[in-house]
């Protein structure tokens, strides 16, 4: 049975006057065994492979070991199907007109998968909207395979009138989990990224063929291990408080404030996808009513629900001091994760401005990124960062843009860009 | 059975058998389930059929002077139901905190109430500033208004070690030695002073027994109070004080008048011809001369009597509120503005005026309120009824 517990790391004590209170809460669950198998529910897996024309032959090729891998990873019992996509998606197995279109796991069935996907040809466009659409529906054909996840994978820009890949991501959000990957450099990752945000997945980038086969093994890896199949994140907050933001902060940055579902009036909830042996962090800032100093008072209940029923719940709170030594502090792990944060904002609008032409602003950019990096001990961003730019100054930030830059490099940089690193604690 | 208990008020774990929290000093004794959050006692409203206060179970340190019903017994088990948020009157969750406004509920050791009968109660709270009450009190009451009644308050001088234990456990033992009518000596009133007097200054040894007996071995701050109290028997005042914790005594339709005299700096420099006010802002003006403690420089009460008339109340406080009204004027304007009439919604009222002020150091507030009996009741222990004094250990 999977057990969750939750830490708070916070500077409780404000000036007189203050009102903004700032929280990191760190959620673990352990115990989650394997997905589909903790009673609730049965598990669900879609993968997704780009099949269109652009696939050149080493690639294609590579694709289909990555899923095979990806299907030998599935395990039994588990709810699957796999897609192969371009400008329409074709269910590639079960080879089903009707009816559930996803089958259970077993030698056979997986048999069968490996077979479907060595038969993948490449042709055809990219429309990646009647993937995620196809997935929906399959996933919506078989009701007891509750905790739903896919793997998708591209090598190309999507080519569809504007807003149909959003409307797709909309029809998707809260039905299945997506982790999405990139196989070489020709696909956009702004696009691919808002994927996997919204389908509480992971993005990444597949540079090399050869690469693409351990991180399907992984993801699918990673999707088994989640036996606690959905949880949320809910948030109380006193009468008359105002939840500033709210955002997961590890492993990756994620802004979850306008995902908010009313639970009640006090109370918002935020999804948080399945879990397995993990620990999460979350940025919460509460604004409250000031109080006299003395008083102390809660800011905030921090609680993981399953279902109804929550799971732990950590609790943010105020209390208004005199002492400046007390309320000039600020919490290690609060000042931690805010760099953090800047540090992916920064990384993505200095790329961005870059790719606009705009140098100065991406050198403003991606010097800060480069300092808060060094500062906030994040050396796989750092290491990142300097395939893109010439450090001159860490500390300072002062930094100039190599001349030649390598595609993947700088994509390898985005995609990661939401990755953070923790502090002991 | 386990060798340890977890305190209800702030979960920290001791031996088993404890009685106060040795770290927040709320009451274990009889407490049910361990639960986190606070559970003051509210009797603002109507009090249990059986007229016992729910705080007796946990920790009896007030009670009604007429035997439980039977029945009562079975009823005393049931745990006291939550009272709402103090601040919005929202429930009080696990955690102890308001669902609602998210105010943090007293531990019972850091605000409770209590009103023995309906003409007499009080408020014991940790006001704001200071982040643990060391204030504390004890009430006896018959059930007719007027009868017999005991207010006693001691403030735990901070600073010291423990001083919230300590404060509660000596208001516990001076209480005993208070629930019999005061002597009445061999008719004169010289004798009976002196016999008074006496049991006076018994009842103040027994109060420094217990504060000394919780004094941590080693202790180079040992925990300290100060002491007073007013035993009302018909329309006789009895009342003694150590330190400058205050009793008063306000008549209806005519000024108020103080019947302890602190044993302060500020007092000696009034004494001296300063006057109340510049005195009591003085730097020295909170240090006290005499205090109960290891350290007690001296254990002498004043004592003193006063023969009342007419109706009124007697207030029996800490300088959690007089820090806020110190005259008799000032206090009387202040239960005037609170415009309640009743013991416990009164005792309250003066206690959220001092928070609402600043709250800067723990509040006490008990009451009695005198119908003005007719004269010739001076001597109650001769009456029976107002002497049946019932101990609530006994009667659970």
């Amino acid at each position: 049975m999977a057990e969750f517990t939750a830490s708070v790391y916070q500077n409780e004590f404000l000036p007189d006057g203050g009102t903004d209170v700032n929280a990191i809460v760190t959620v673990t669950c352990t115990g989650a065994g394997t997905a589909g198998q903790s009673g609730g529910g049965a598990a669900g897996e879609v993968i997704i492979v780009d099949t269109s024309g652009s696939m050149g032959p080493q690639t294609m090729a590579a694709a289909k070991q990555a899923a095979m891998a990806a299907i030998a990873e599935i395990v039994d019992g588990t709810w699957f199907a796999v897609i192969a996509g371009s400008d329409r998606a074709m269910l590639a197995y079960p080879q089903v007109q009707s009816g559930p279109g996803l089958v259970q796991a077993n030698d056979a069935t997986r048999a069968e998968a490996t077979t479907a996907v060595s038969r993948f040809v490449g042709s055809g466009g990219t429309a990646i909207s009647t993937w995620l659409d196809l997935a929906g529906t399959l996933f919506a054909s078989v009701p007891e395979a509750t905790q739903r996840h896919a793997i998708l994978l591209t090598d190309g820009e999507n080519r569809e009138q504007p807003g149909s890949l959003d409307a797709a991501i909309r029809r998707a959000t809260g039905v299945f989990q997506c982790d999405c990957r990139g196989a070489g450099t020709d696909w956009q990752v702004e696009e691919i990224r808002r994927i996997a945000q919204a389908l509480l997945g992971t993005v990444d980038i597949i540079p090399e063929p050869s690469q693409m086969q351990a991180q399907f093994e992984e993801m699918m890896r990673s999707s088994m291990a989640r036996g606690v199949a959905d949880a949320q994140l809910r948030i109380w907050t006193p009468q008359g408080a105002q939840v500033l933001f709210v955002r997961q902060v590890s492993p990756t940055v994620e802004d979850l404030t306008d995902r908010r579902v009313v639970v009640n009036p006090l109370t918002g909830g935020y999804p948080t996808g399945a879990w397995a042996d993990e620990s999460r962090d979350y940025h919460v800032a509460v604004r409250v009513a000031a109080k006299a100093i003395g008083q102390e008072q809660l800011a905030a209940r921090v609680q993981l629900a399953i279902g109804d029923n929550v799971a732990t719940q950590g609790l943010v709170k105020a209390t208004w001091s005199n002492n400046s030594e007390l309320t000039t502090r600020i919490d290690q792990q609060v000042a931690h994760y805010t760099g953090q944060t800047e540090l992916a904002a920064m990384i993505q609008e200095g790329l961005a401005a870059k790719a606009a032409g705009d140098e100065a602003t991406a050198t403003t950019k991606l010097g800060r990124a480069v300092q808060l990096a060094a500062e906030t001990g994040n050396d796989e961003a750092t290491s990142k960062l300097k395939k893109v730019v010439d450090i001159q100054d860490e500390r300072e930030g002062t930094v100039r843009l190599k001349a030649a830059i390598a595609k993947a490099d700088e994509m390898a940089l985005d995609t990661a860009s939401t990755k953070t690193t923790r502090i002991k604690k | 059975m386990t060798d340890t208990q977890t305190c209800p008020a702030c979960a920290a774990d001791m031996p088993a058998g404890t009685l106060f929290c040795e770290s927040c000093g709320a009451s274990l004794s009889g407490a049910a389930a361990p639960d986190p959050g606070a559970r003051p006692v509210d009797l603002k409203g109507a009090l249990p059929a059986d007229g016992a206060t729910p705080l007796d179970e946990a920790a009896p340190i007030s009670a009604a002077t007429r035997p439980a019903a039977p029945a009562a017994a079975a009823a005393a088990e049931t745990v006291p139901a939550r009272v709402p948020c103090h601040s919005c009157g929202g429930p009080i969750g696990p955690d102890g905190y308001c669902e609602q406004c998210g105010t943090k509920a007293p531990s019972e050791r850091d605000h409770f109430r209590e009103a023995p009968a309906d003409w007499v109660a009080g408020v014991c709270d940790r006001g704001i500033r200071h982040s643990r009450n060391e204030d504390a009190m004890a009430l006896l009451a018959s059930p007719v208004a007027g009868e017999r009644a005991l207010l006693l308050v001691l403030d735990g001088v901070s600073n010291t070690d423990d001083s919230h234990i300590a404060s509660l456990a000596g208001a516990r033992a001076a209480r005993e030695v208070l629930r019999t009518p005061l002597p009445q000596g061999m008719g004169t009133p010289e004798g009976r002073v002196a016999a008074v007097t006496k049991v006076f200054t018994d009842a103040v040894a027994a109060a420094q027994e217990a504060v000394v007996a919780t004094t941590p071995a080693g202790s180079v701050s040992p925990p300290s109070a100060t002491f007073v109290c007013v035993v009302v028997e018909g329309n006789r005042l009895s009342y003694a004080n150590i330190g400058d914790s205050r009793a008063y005594w306000f008549p209806d339709g005519a000024p108020g008048v103080q019947l302890s005299v602190d044993d302060s700096v500020a007092q000696q420099m009034i004494a001296s011809g300063i006057s109340r006010a510049q005195a009591e802002t003085s730097p020295q003006a909170h240090a006290i001369t005499k205090w109960l403690g290891r350290d007690a420089p001296d254990l002498a009460p004043t004592v003193g009597e006063l023969d009342v008339t007419g109706p009124g109340w007697v207030m029996v406080c800490s300088d959690g509120l007089w820090n806020y009204a110190s005259t008799p004027e000032e206090l009387t304007a202040q239960m005037q503005a609170a415009g309640v009439t009743e013991p416990a919604a009164l005792a309250l009222a003066l206690t959220d005026f001092a928070n609402a002020r600043g709250g800067i150091d723990n509040i006490t507030v008990t009451l009695a309120r005198l119908p003005g009996a007719p004269a010739g009741q001076n001597a109650p222990a001769e009456t029976g009824s107002a002497g049946s004094v019932v101990d609530p250990e006994e009667k659970n």
